[in-house]
């Protein structure tokens, strides 16, 4: 075991709070999982040295810190400050039908009920969801009752001070017949260690809109999930947008546990320098007649390296299943790396299923083409880059956010190391 | 009567190969140490640097582990429970020609339908048959020897030629390379030796059939194939065993070594028992084949797999040499309670080395079939290219398919494509059949033959007539 994961054990030992008896089911649960190797096939591509070395640790909370500002958005602001839920930062009135409490604050009985609920999405022996379970300071539960349709849009920032370590969670869970759109996104100054983990609970015919955008750079190590359960009928349309970091890695579950649900998952990424980014999302199909469509596409310069693992299990019960996954890479230096695994694990019959991935560089007659219109290499690169990339961006339900990124995007390729 | 319960009938079929041939056999003892190597290093009359070379591996297979990340479910194996050599008694004075083969061997082939005799002049096949661990046959020697090709048993190249034996045996696959190939390394009884010298093309295919005949006894064959510059050769292996209660381990290790413009095809058939429809018996088939292209080089795996009870099986190319071209095309069938879970690996270290990978997968019964592959682009393979297909078709609701490719590029000039689908045979298309009054068993025996076409055309003639063949049966019991 690592000296890093000792040290969480005997942190996690010393919390007593109402999350006590998950807190030491994760312990012992910990206790027995090894430390991940190059050997172990959820870490194969994606090392932990950055974990291991991590200088960052729990610092008392600056309320000095604030989100950025995305223009034209006016969201509910969930705001985590070093791991802290920040309350002052949470509008005085929330929208009818929609409620946030910290578990903390929540009676026995209530409190009871969170712990049945906690948990019970996120795979059971994810190692970093193991230590967000005996680490985080408390649990945010983001409530939507049935047949509202929640029109602001929630945002849940996790912001970090420079060298400070943050486990935050949160539960949403959506009622029957309503709508929500989540948006999750961390920001640090550097030098950070964080866990950031949701589970999300979609009733029957529920919506959800969900994005989360982990653009922090540099020397952070950022390790989170998402983890989303789906009941009949109900649907979802998921985008994440990633920069890469010393390390950084999101694992996303999305659980048919309903007949007739639609799953969309669009995620893009772009690495630069020395980043990773490790996407490892799954798609488990435990009812007929589901609906899943996973668009990855990843474009990695400099000496960094994308990871993707995308696996469909589609379950003895899952009859007329559509899944397809499509996952494109552009790699532009020789110094780079992708290392992809599209994966379909199939135990029901009457299914279509299918899955392409595909790694290369730009089309090099589109640049020619574009050079002889007296376009310069590097920018006519930049916009087939983008071009490449935009359509997800193009499918993004909320246009405040696509207009909020496509600028950051177009930045992060004009200075992105491309020989 | 439904379509399905047409098919459910016809599951009992029975193995087709499944008798036991009565011959007296030499067999060791149940147990592995380091005098049961000595003892068949000394069977075999080897120098001495071989039997260092086997305890050299099986001191390293002692520190490994046994591999656990395919996706099959077996009980442990135990070493110590198999006899490690097993030679037909009647072979202990070689024959010289067919008429000193015992005939009961004779007719064990034959009852395989294998064209031995007649059918192999007819064919123009050059037979080394591998019966339990002893080649017993080799014919058409002295045609090859005249084109300078030679291909005899293993065990007589690393007597007569050990200077290509040494210089090759291993470089591929090495000693530590994996588990079964360490075991391998050191306790291989038999196998084939292939060598085409410099710009020969070989006069004939050449074939091997292997049977496991003897109880209780693993078979652990070695194959070297080595073709020098500018030669060419094509190479079919088939394989049938008679039907078994215990589990019998077989854990072959194939070398190929393509020089510079030469060019290996290696075809397989594959159909070891698969055990009872309980999934009982059946051969646990743990291969490991590997081949080096070098400049300009091509490597062609084809298998036909429909066998085994448990199949773990990675043909793959390592494209060394500029412009080497790499290929893998397979059929993998599985009914009854098989598994299997095999694929390829390419690993693209030449510039403008090329790939194609075409698998089609067939699940029935309570069987799985995994297809599982590795596409790297290193740094230095400049325009490179791989494109892989992967299709799987499940028949029944109890069976499952998966595919679980990896790729790994590291060089922006290279292109990789991979596509899967899964699917089931279309009702359209069984209706459609059924309309011109086709039986759904042979509709459906049409359909996946129509699936699996891409592949059945690589197959060499003779091979390709047995692979429908053999597809045709093996549907006949499981497909719905």
């Amino acid at each position: 075991m690592s000296e890093w994961l000792e040290s969480a054990i005997s942190r996690g030992h010393q919390i007593d709070d109402w999350l006590a008896p998950k807190r030491t089911q994760a312990i012992d649960l910990l206790s027995t999982t090894p430390w991940p190797t190059r050997k172990t096939e959820a870490w194969r591509y994606t090392s932990l040295r950055a974990v291991q070395n991590s200088k960052a640790h729990e610092i008392e909370t600056k309320t000095n810190l604030l989100p950025e500002h995305i223009t034209n958005l006016s969201a509910i602001e969930l705001v985590f400050v070093n791991g802290k839920l920040d309350k002052q930062q949470l509008p005085d009135v929330l929208p009818k039908g929609l409620s946030i409490s910290l578990g903390s604050d929540l009676n026995k009985e209530q409190q009871s009920q969170a712990l049945a609920n906690f948990s019970d999405i996120k795979p059971k022996r994810h190692l970093f969801g193991l230590v967000n379970d005996a680490l985080a300071q408390d649990v945010v539960i983001v409530n939507v009752e049935d047949g509202f349709n929640i029109k602001q849009p929630l945002r849940i920032s996790s912001l970090l001070s420079l060298g400070a370590e943050s486990h935050t969670r949160v539960q949403v869970t959506l009622g029957k017949e309503s709508h929500l759109a989540v948006i999750e996104d961390v920001q640090a100054e550097g030098d950070s260690l964080c866990t950031a983990f949701v589970e999300y609970q979609v009733s029957a015919k529920a919506h959800l809109e969900h994005y989360r955008f982990a653009l922090q750079t540099g020397s952070n190590v950022a390790v989170g999930g998402c983890h989303f359960n789906l009941l009949d009928h109900s649907s979802m349309h998921s985008t994440i947008v990633a920069f890469g970091s010393d390390l950084s890695r999101l694992d996303t579950d999305i659980i048919h546990s309903g007949e007739f649900v639609d799953a969309k998952l669009n995620a893009i990424y772009l690495l630069d320098g020395n980043e990773l980014f490790d996407l490892h999302a799954t798609v488990e199909h435990a009812m007929p007649n589901g609906t899943t469509e996973e668009n990855v596409r990843c474009i990695v310069a400099g000496r960094s390296k994308a990871v993707f693992n995308g696996r469909i299990h589609i379950h003895r019960d899952a009859q007329k299943t559509l899944a397809e996954l499509n996952n494109r890479n552009l790699l532009m230096t020789n110094t780079a790396e992708i290392n992809t695994k599209p994966e379909l694990e199939i135990y029901a019959d009457d299914v279509r299923c299918a899955h392409g991935a595909t790694s290369a560089q730009v089309d090099k007659q589109a640049l020619y083409y574009l050079q002889t219109r007296g376009i310069d290499r590097a920018k006519a690169s930049v916009m087939l880059n983008f071009g490449f990339i935009n359509e997800l961006i193009d499918l993004m339900p909320n246009t405040v956010l696509s207009e909020w990124i496509r600028p950051i995007i177009r930045n992060r390729f004009s200075a992105m190391e491309v020989k | 009567m439904t379509v399905q319960v047409e098919i459910n009938e016809a599951l009992g079929r029975e193995y087709e190969a499944g008798f036991i041939s009565d011959i007296e056999s030499e067999t060791f003892e149940p147990g592995l140490d380091e005098s049961v190597i000595e003892r068949i290093s000394k069977m075999k009359n080897e120098p001495e640097w071989m039997l260092e070379w086997r305890l050299g591996a099986f001191r390293e297979w002692l520190k490994m582990e046994e591999p656990d990340w395919a996706l099959v479910d077996y009980p442990k194996i135990d070493f110590q429970a198999i006899a490690y050599y097993s030679a037909p008694k009647s072979m202990k004075d070689k024959p010289k020609s067919l008429d000193e083969v015992d005939p009961e061997l004779i007719r064990t082939y034959e009852k395989l339908g294998i064209p031995l005799i007649e059918q192999q002049m007819l064919a123009g096949i050059a037979v080394d048959a591998v019966f339990d661990s002893v080649s017993v046959v080799t014919t058409f020697r002295e045609k090859l020897y005249e084109a300078g090709v030679i291909f005899c048993p293993i065990s007589e190249a690393i007597v007569e030629y050990p200077e290509l034996v040494k210089k090759y045996l291993g470089s591929v696959v090495g000693r530590k390379d994996n588990y079964y190939s360490a075991l391998n390394c050191a306790v291989f009884t038999d196998g084939s030796f292939v060598y085409i010298p410099k710009g020969v093309r070989c006069p004939m295919e050449l074939s091997t059939y292997f049977r496991i005949n003897e109880q209780n006894t693993g078979q652990f064959e070695r194959t070297l194939i080595i073709a020098d510059e500018g030669s060419h050769v094509s190479y079919l292996e088939g394989c049938t065993a008679p039907q078994r209660d215990e589990n019998q381990l077989h854990a072959a290790v194939v070398e190929l070594i393509a020089m510079d413009n030469a060019e290996i095809k290696y075809s397989t058939v594959q159909n070891w028992y698969p055990g009872d429809e309980n999934g009982k018996g059946g051969i646990y088939n743990f291969v490991t084949k590997r081949g080096i292209c070098h400049t300009s080089a091509k490597i062609s795996w084809t298998q036909v797999e429909t066998g085994s009870a448990v199949t773990w099986k990675y043909p793959s190319c390592i494209l060394k040499g500029d412009n080497s071209v790499g290929e893998f095309y397979s059929v993998a069938l599985t009914r009854g309670r098989q598994q299997a879970d095999t694929g390829t690996k390419m690993i693209h270290i030449g510039k403008n080395t090329k790939s194609t990978i075409i698998t089609k997968g067939i699940s029935a019964g309570r069987s799985n079939n995994s297809y599982r592959g590795l596409v790297k682009m290193m740094a230095s393979a400049d325009g490179a290219r791989n494109f892989t297909e992967c299709d799987s078709l499940l028949i029944g609701d109890k069976c499952g398919a998966h595919t679980f490719p990896y790729i790994e590029s590291r060089n922006p000039s290279a292109i990789v494509e991979h596509e899967a689908t899964t699917s089931k045979v279309s009702d359209e298309q069984l209706f459609l059949c059924r309309q011109r009054g086709l039986d759904p068993e042979k509709a459906v025996s049409m359909i996946v033959n129509g699936f699996c076409k891409e592949v059945f055309k690589e197959l060499p003639m003779e091979f390709a007539v047995e692979a429908s063949k053999l597809l045709e049966i093996s549907l006949e019991g499981s497909v719905g």
